[in-house]
């Protein structure tokens, strides 16, 4: 029983969904879309909401009565997450409230500053790592110098047919490749689409069979 | 041990100073650098734009992003958004991520303060955060006020005058998603497909590779890619903006029910690279007001109390009169009051940080990217030279 329900539920769910793309019904359109499913999808989400958030209670709190490895960063969670929400709570969440203040001072130059360390370990690794050793290799190489210079101004001042040269190399063999790729993902999408259907594939259900 | 040896094994954080120093001074001293547009980013542009003014036209503006990748992706949404306010577009905006809802009150107040006339729910509308993405996706194919219900200021979306004309995807035609993940998902897979919307990306660089095959397709009408995109998309707006053809009356008219009627803008190459035009897109500061004496008479005549203040600030150079904003004193200010103050201020075709930083973040990429490539071909000259010693050993 604790396997057959959750299948039968993903199996029907999934085939109502196949018939709603493929069939213009209003049985599917409209009683079972706009009617029935979306003031569902609506209602289930502050519920998944919810759950994400006593989990991550849950997680943080285990750590620290554990004392597991960095278990005081886990009092910056709860520190964040309780004044956070009593900001958005208490002072909404227009221009010049709280938590628009924390978002704009605290947020957004903390995120950016972890993003923009990207460009350290590039140009580290660049330096460290980025070697023409075999043809393939250098041909990569190559490609990334020509896209890299064409992507600023001081490129197009060097050559001005740059840009052309990049466009290229973008939509040819860079498209080549994403499309095969693209093709590959798309079949197994659908391969394992059709065994979840068909009651094939079991492993998102936990367990080992 | 070697020079090329010693660069070998050259510790990461002199690398790092570089990169740093690099990066903050074109940041501090801005120049005037040209961005060449792409194609892709003037399709969008020129969609977009083919909206103003119309009642029946929307766009939406989906945030699929949070705080970490704004460096990128808030300049595209301030330009697209001030383009909007601009051309009096109707602009809608959602996301479907908790973190991306103060981007968008972020984004829309920040463009809002340079138009004052431009109302919430009159011009633009804030869904906000909205669960459940596919549910969302269909659902506005359908209608949109019964979809989304309420904007993020809790206010009945049939009830709002923007809403007037707007009904589903054949109206708000086309939506650009900004996203710092998986960008355009829902919107070409299910929301394309089944509606006919017309579904543009704003992306981080480092994404836009594997968006090529949907742009290629026709199934993205165009993309911004990255900080480059931005500045692209910046430029186009004040090139345009700015752009006058002699032949075209820009005055904008009103219709019947006080509608107002504004002006087509030709696009082309040619405008882009119009000398005159690019004079009034610098990027750095400007302070100098420049007329020509037909000009100035014509300017002054709009301002006779004020003509004695203008007389005095008056320089000529070359025939033409220059009025310098830096030498207005705050006391020089006051009499000539604030509408003629911004008048002239507007005149020295100043852009504001906000409207220009993606194109000053152009420059800064510029450096870096140079920087990168010379970090490159040091590292695999040193890489061949050590190479050969150890084989003639």
């Amino acid at each position: 029983m604790k396997k057959t329900i959750p299948l039968i539920i993903v199996i029907v769910g999934g085939i109502i969904f196949v018939l709603y793309a493929l069939s213009p019904h209003k049985l599917l359109q409209d009683d079972f879309y706009n009617k029935f499913y979306i003031p569902w999808a609506y209602a289930s989400a502050p519920w998944a909401a919810l759950l994400g958030v006593i989990s991550l209670c849950m997680m943080h709190s285990s750590k620290i009565k554990r004392r597991a490895p960095k278990w005081q960063y886990s009092y910056f969670f709860f520190a964040g997450f309780i004044i956070t929400s009593l900001a958005g709570f208490i002072g909404g969440t227009q221009k010049g409230s709280m938590l628009m203040w924390i978002f704009e001072n605290m947020q957004m130059p903390m995120s950016s500053t972890m993003f923009s360390l990207l460009a350290f370990y590039m140009a580290s690794a660049a330096y460290k790592a980025f070697r023409a050793r075999s043809t393939e290799a250098t041909v990569l190489l190559v490609a990334a110098i020509v896209v890299m210079l064409a992507q600023v101004p001081l490129g197009v001042k060097i050559y001005k047919n740059l840009p052309l040269i990049s466009q290229w190399i973008l939509d040819v063999p860079n498209l080549a490749s994403k499309r095969g790729i693209a093709i590959g993902v798309g079949l197994g999408g659908v391969a394992t689409s059709l065994k979840i259907l068909l009651g094939i594939e079991r492993s998102y259900l936990g367990g080992t069979d | 041990m070697n020079f090329f040896e010693r660069m070998q094994s050259l510790d990461r954080r002199w690398i790092y100073i570089v990169v740093a120093l690099a990066i903050i001074i074109p940041l501090m001293i801005p120049y005037n650098s040209d961005n060449v547009t792409s194609p892709s980013t003037e399709n969008l542009y020129q969609m977009i734009d083919s909206f103003a003014g119309r009642e029946d036209r929307a766009i939406l503006l989906s945030f699929m992003h949070d705080a970490s990748t704004m460096p990128e992706l808030y300049p595209m949404e301030i330009a697209i958004i001030r383009h909007c306010f601009e051309r009096n577009i109707k602009v809608f905006a959602l996301t479907f991520l908790t973190s991306g809802a103060p981007i968008i009150d972020y984004a829309f107040n920040s463009v809002k303060e340079e138009y004052p006339d431009i109302k919430s729910g009159v011009d633009y509308c804030n869904f906000g955060y909205k669960p459940q993405a596919m549910a969302v996706v269909l659902g506005m194919g359908d209608n949109i006020a019964n979809t989304i219900n309420t904007d993020a200021e809790g206010r009945k979306l049939e009830s709002l005058p923007i809403m007037k004309g707007i009904t589903n995807y054949n109206e708000m035609n086309l939506v650009v998603e900004f996203s710092g993940s998986t960008p355009g998902t829902y919107w070409i897979f299910y929301a394309r497909p089944k509606f006919g919307v017309n579904v543009a990306l704003g992306v981080t660089a480092v994404m836009a590779a594997d968006q090529y095959p949907y742009l290629q397709s026709g199934q993205l009408i165009g993309m911004l890619t990255g900080l480059k995109g931005a500045a692209e998309y910046e430029k186009l707006v004040d090139v345009f903006a700015a752009y006058r053809d002699p032949a075209i009356d820009y005055s904008v008219k009103t219709d019947a029910e006080g509608n107002k009627i504004l002006p087509g803008r030709p696009f082309g190459k040619e405008v882009l690279n119009d000398e005159s035009t690019k004079k009034l897109i610098n990027i750095t500061t400007q302070t100098k007001a420049e007329f020509t004496p037909a000009e100035y008479t014509a300017f002054v005549a709009k301002y006779p109390k004020q003509k004695a203040i203008f007389e005095q600030l008056k320089e000529a150079q070359n025939g033409t009169i220059i009025i310098d904003v830096t030498k207005i004193t705050p006391e020089l200010r006051n009499q000539m009051g604030e509408t003629a103050y911004r008048e002239i201020n507007r005149l020295t075709y100043n852009i504001n940080y906000k409207f220009k930083v993606a194109r000053i973040g152009m420059n800064a990429q510029s450096v870096a990217h140079i920087m990168i490539i010379v970090f490159i071909l040091l590292g695999n000259i040193g890489y061949f030279i050590q190479k050969a010693k150890s084989v003639e050993k």
